[in-house]
């Protein structure tokens, strides 16, 4: 009997092993694991007693602001809806998005930028305070700038082409900040994506407003000047399959220029073949298609631009036969580019050709009021010679003044700009317009993509954009 | 050292444990505490004193390390409940007066466990009764129906029914041991006893069973069930009751997944509880994660992340099943692998009882309340790490909760009287010898 009492006691001990062994697992090797996994809020709640640095906007002004309530700290949002998914959340059920996660640390006073706490303060258990963030968002602008997609959907980004500083960033249908959490089993789960970040995350078909990023290719490379002449007759056959204008329209003869102020489809598909697939994906790069723009924001929350399978983003590498070369020079085919790539693209040529990196962060205000971190603007790429830019200009300004875009016209302020209509196959289209202004001196520069609409983009996002632009424009101050 | 005396300062060193503990939450949340606190200390103080004067008087011979570490363990429990929710503590010391005046009705009614064994019919219809009763009068919480409501309490009677169970197997084993270790025929290669013997023990695989079936608990089926087949293994020293208890176990267990949808769901949860971490596999990963939070030495008493703004533990049920989760936060690695090592000590104290006991029935008692204890602790620390499926059972002494913690004090007064008696027997003086003959 004692032998089979001792079996049993050993079989116990084995257990009771396993269990220290287990709890090891978890609390030493896999501890860092678990502290990363996004189920885990700990980290939130625990922050909650850290008074949470405030994001205010360009103008001083407090977007999301923190107030105490019973020794806990939550945000709050003195001027209602502004940009919430640009911002995002932080949330204790939730977890955290946008530049809520992206300077979490800033925001928490956790960062090595602001000075090491103490072991004095540690030990005496006083919590560290968070850095207030001077965003780059004008509130006066990113107001209009929702107002104009009030009830659409769509996006509209506003950068100053000489800085990359992103002025305003739209996104429609939209939400609530403080009504996140209460809201949540709807917001997730609406099929129009109110929690999505169209301007960084989401990707359209450029259509027409493309065209911009051709005709830098086009003029860049020397084929092709704003004078040469094309004839349009309504249909460009090429490699089987044909490419058409939009509404079925003839143009007949054409310079290049009338063919962009107009968007005369068959023209830009034989610059798109005269080019042929190398050049036209190498100006893309140029323009920053193919890699997720510079904008610091959480893994996944910005999207690269460029032509898109069923897998996701091809290499630039990819087989096009010329009828795909074609369409994709009018924006059209696999191509599909966010918001923030297309005012890139419209601030590149606003800019001299110089592509500055976006960035929202205006100066870092540590809790002691010392500013420990100014925005210091940087250049990322190099999207066409200076010459060229200043030619794209002058037909952008043409496209507001006698084309597609003229309803984006401001008096008093020479607007360039480009309209793209992309259709979607199942009868609506999509609205698109970029701009800058003003053309001799830019400023502002933005993209505006309306989904869902029987209008072009002529008709539909250029008086918004012209409303926008001007909002901007007015503003006493940019960054 | 006399055994009373080693018990003794084994019992101030585990009180000044608990003092420096009790002070560190104390001083967590000054600012929270009033007059009533402080008395819960001095109450708890007293009642260890107490049964330990009791001991010395009525058990002097027994082990003198049980008792001290029922101390830390409650101790331990009872700081945590304060911490989470001080006024579950006070209801809590409550209880702990009234296991330890149960301990003392037990050591003095039942004066030596031999005369338990004259009641073995007795007390196996009584735990058998406190299961039926929980069946058919039971109210479901989180889905198992392990509670009966009476006189304004909650009470869990397979608490006590694992006791008087034990008891019963103990005796009746230890009697049939012979007859069941016989093989009188085989049934595909494995050899059994006469049918007539098989009876009680098939009522108990019945029972586990329907525990498991109408209970929808899988963890008290299995805690029976692991008892049945422990006890009957120590008695006849045979495997083939083992590897029979288990397949049929295993069997049943696999049937009851498919037809319970608790027990599917908590398996479940169990093999991946990722994709519902929002639903049926929160408790458990937030238990997972305030306990990789502790680190190696933990946040220290009432310094840890508990609790939520709004007062809500982190882990829903946390100062029940849930209290090592917290007790791993505040204590680290090294504190929660210490809480383990006291309950292998407590279990290894009870097999070593087994061992020395003279008599069958006093080793199969000790060795299965021992294993009780030890397979209980296993199955919520285990379900708690998620090392095996997740089941509602208390924590012994450490979770907050009325009828356990008022068993297990009972647990150990059996333990020491079987202790007792095998000291006395093995080397006691001859006045202590013609006192335990008296009470036989």
């Amino acid at each position: 009997m004692n032998r089979a009492i001792s079996r049993i006691f050993v079989v116990g001990a084995i257990l009771f092993v396993a269990l220290i062994a287990n709890l090891t697992w978890i609390m030493v090797v896999r501890a860092a694991w678990f502290e990363d996994r996004p189920e885990n809020k700990r980290g939130i709640a625990k922050e909650l007693k850290i008074k949470r640095g405030e994001l205010l906007g360009f103008d001083g002004s407090t977007i999301a602001g923190a107030v105490r309530r019973s020794g806990y700290y939550y945000r709050d949002y003195p001027q209602g809806t502004l940009a919430p998914q640009l911002l995002g959340y932080d949330s204790v059920r939730y977890g955290r998005s946008g530049i809520e996660q992206q300077l979490n640390d800033v925001l928490t006073g956790k960062s090595t930028d602001l000075g090491v706490q103490s072991w004095v303060d540690r030990i005496l258990g006083r919590r560290p305070k968070g850095a207030d963030v001077r965003l780059t968002l004008v509130p006066a602008v990113q107001k209009v700038a929702q107002k104009a997609l009030a009830g659409q959907k769509g996006a509209v980004v506003v950068l100053d082409p000489r800085t990359g500083a992103l002025i305003a960033s739209a996104s429609a249908p939209t939400y609530e900040p403080a009504a996140l959490e209460r809201r949540w089993a709807r917001l997730s789960t609406d099929r129009e994506a109110p929690l999505l970040d169209r301007p960084t995350q989401g990707l359209y078909p450029p259509g027409s407003a493309f065209k911009v990023v051709t005709a830098a290719a086009a003029l860049d490379s020397g084929k092709v000047t704003p004078s040469t002449e094309f004839v349009d007759t309504g249909t460009y056959v090429v490699f089987g399959g044909k490419v058409t204008n939009y509404g079925g329209a003839v143009f007949g003869p054409n310079d290049f220029t009338t063919a962009l102020t107009y968007s005369i489809n068959t023209t830009f598909a034989r610059v798109g073949n005269l080019l042929a697939r190398r050049r036209l994906i190498a100006a893309m790069q140029r323009f920053g298609f193919y890699e997720v723009p510079p904008l610091p924001l959480p893994s996944g929350e910005v999207v690269a631009s460029g032509r898109y399978g069923n897998k996701g983003l091809l290499g630039p590498d990819a087989f096009m036969d010329p009828l795909a070369v074609a369409w994709a020079a009018c924006g059209q085919e696999q191509v599909l580019a966010t918001p923030l790539q297309m005012a890139l693209a419209a601030a590149a040529v606003a800019n001299g050709g110089r592509v500055m990196k976006p960035y929202y962060t205006q100066e870092i205000v540590s809790a002691a009021g010392d500013v420990v971190l100014r925005a210091a603007p940087e250049q990322w790429l190099v999207a066409m010679k200076p010459a060229t830019a200043s030619t794209l200009s002058t037909m952008m300004q043409r496209v507001v003044n006698a084309g597609t875009g003229t309803a984006a016209a401001l008096e008093g302020i020479q607007v360039a700009g480009k309209s793209g209509t992309a259709e979607r196959g199942d009868g609506t289209n999509l609205a698109w317009f970029i701009a800058f202004a003003p053309a001799d001196d830019p400023r502002v520069a933005l993209a505006i993509v309306i989904e869902d609409t029987q209008s072009t983009g002529g008709e539909l996002a250029a008086p918004l954009a012209g409303a926008v632009l001007k909002a901007a424009l007015a503003q006493p101050a940019l960054p | 050292m006399s055994r009373r005396n080693v018990e003794l300062l084994f019992l101030v060193i585990a009180g000044a444990v608990s003092t420096m503990a009790y002070v560190s939450v104390y001083a967590g949340r000054f600012r929270e505490i009033d007059r009533v606190s402080i008395i819960y200390g001095l109450i708890f103080v007293a009642i260890f004193f107490a049964l330990h004067l009791l001991v010395r008087f009525a058990l002097p011979q027994a082990d003198p390390f049980l008792l001290p570490l029922t101390a830390l363990l409650a101790a331990v429990g009872l700081t945590e409940i304060f911490r989470i929710r001080p006024a579950l503590a006070l209801t809590q010391g409550q209880w702990l007066l009234v296991g330890a005046a149960l301990f003392v009705l037990t050591v003095l009614v039942v004066r030596d466990h031999m005369r338990l064994d004259r009641y073995r019919y007795l007390m196996g219809a009584l735990g058998l009764a406190l299961l039926v009763v929980t069946i058919v009068l039971g109210t479901t919480i989180n889905g198992a129906k392990l509670w009966i409501h009476a006189f304004g309490m909650s009470i869990q009677p397979s608490e006590f029914a694992k006791l008087a169970i034990v008891v019963f197997l103990a005796g009746y084993l230890d009697d049939k041991k012979v007859m069941l270790s016989v093989p009188t025929r085989h049934v595909l290669g494995v050899p059994l006893p006469a049918a007539k013997y098989f009876g009680p023990l098939l009522v108990m695989w019945v029972l586990s069973l329907a525990m498991l079936v109408f209970m929808k608990d899988f963890g008290m089926a299995l805690l029976y069930m692991s008892i049945f087949v422990a006890l009957m293994y120590m008695a006849t020293a045979r495997i083939a009751y083992v590897v029979v208890g288990g397949g049929l176990f295993a069997a049943a267990a696999a049937l009851a997944v498919g037809i319970v949808p608790h027990v599917q769901d908590r398996f479940d949860v169990w093999l991946d509880p990722w994709p519902r971490a929002a639903s049926s596999g929160y408790q458990l990963l937030q238990s997972l994660f305030t306990i990789a939070d502790g680190g190696v030495l933990g946040a220290g008493f009432g310094r840890g992340f508990l609790l939520y703004a709004n007062r809500q533990p982190v882990v829903p049920d946390l100062q029940t099943d849930f209290i090592f989760a917290a007790i791993a936060n505040e204590m680290g690695l090294l504190g929660a692998a210490g809480i383990v090592l006291l309950y292998l000590l407590f279990m290894w104290r009870g097999f070593r009882i087994a061992v020395f006991a003279p008599d069958g029935f006093s080793k199969l008692l000790a060795a299965g309340l021992a294993f009780a204890f030890g397979l209980q602790t296993f199955i919520i620390l285990g379900g708690v790490t998620r090392l095996i499926p997740l089941t509602g059972i208390t924590l012994p002494f450490v979770s907050y909760g009325g009828s356990s913690i008022t068993a297990n004090l009972m647990l150990v007064a059996l333990l020491l009287m079987v202790s007792h008696r095998t000291n006395v027997v093995l080397g006691g003086s001859d006045l202590e010898r013609r006192r335990l003959a008296e009470r036989g």
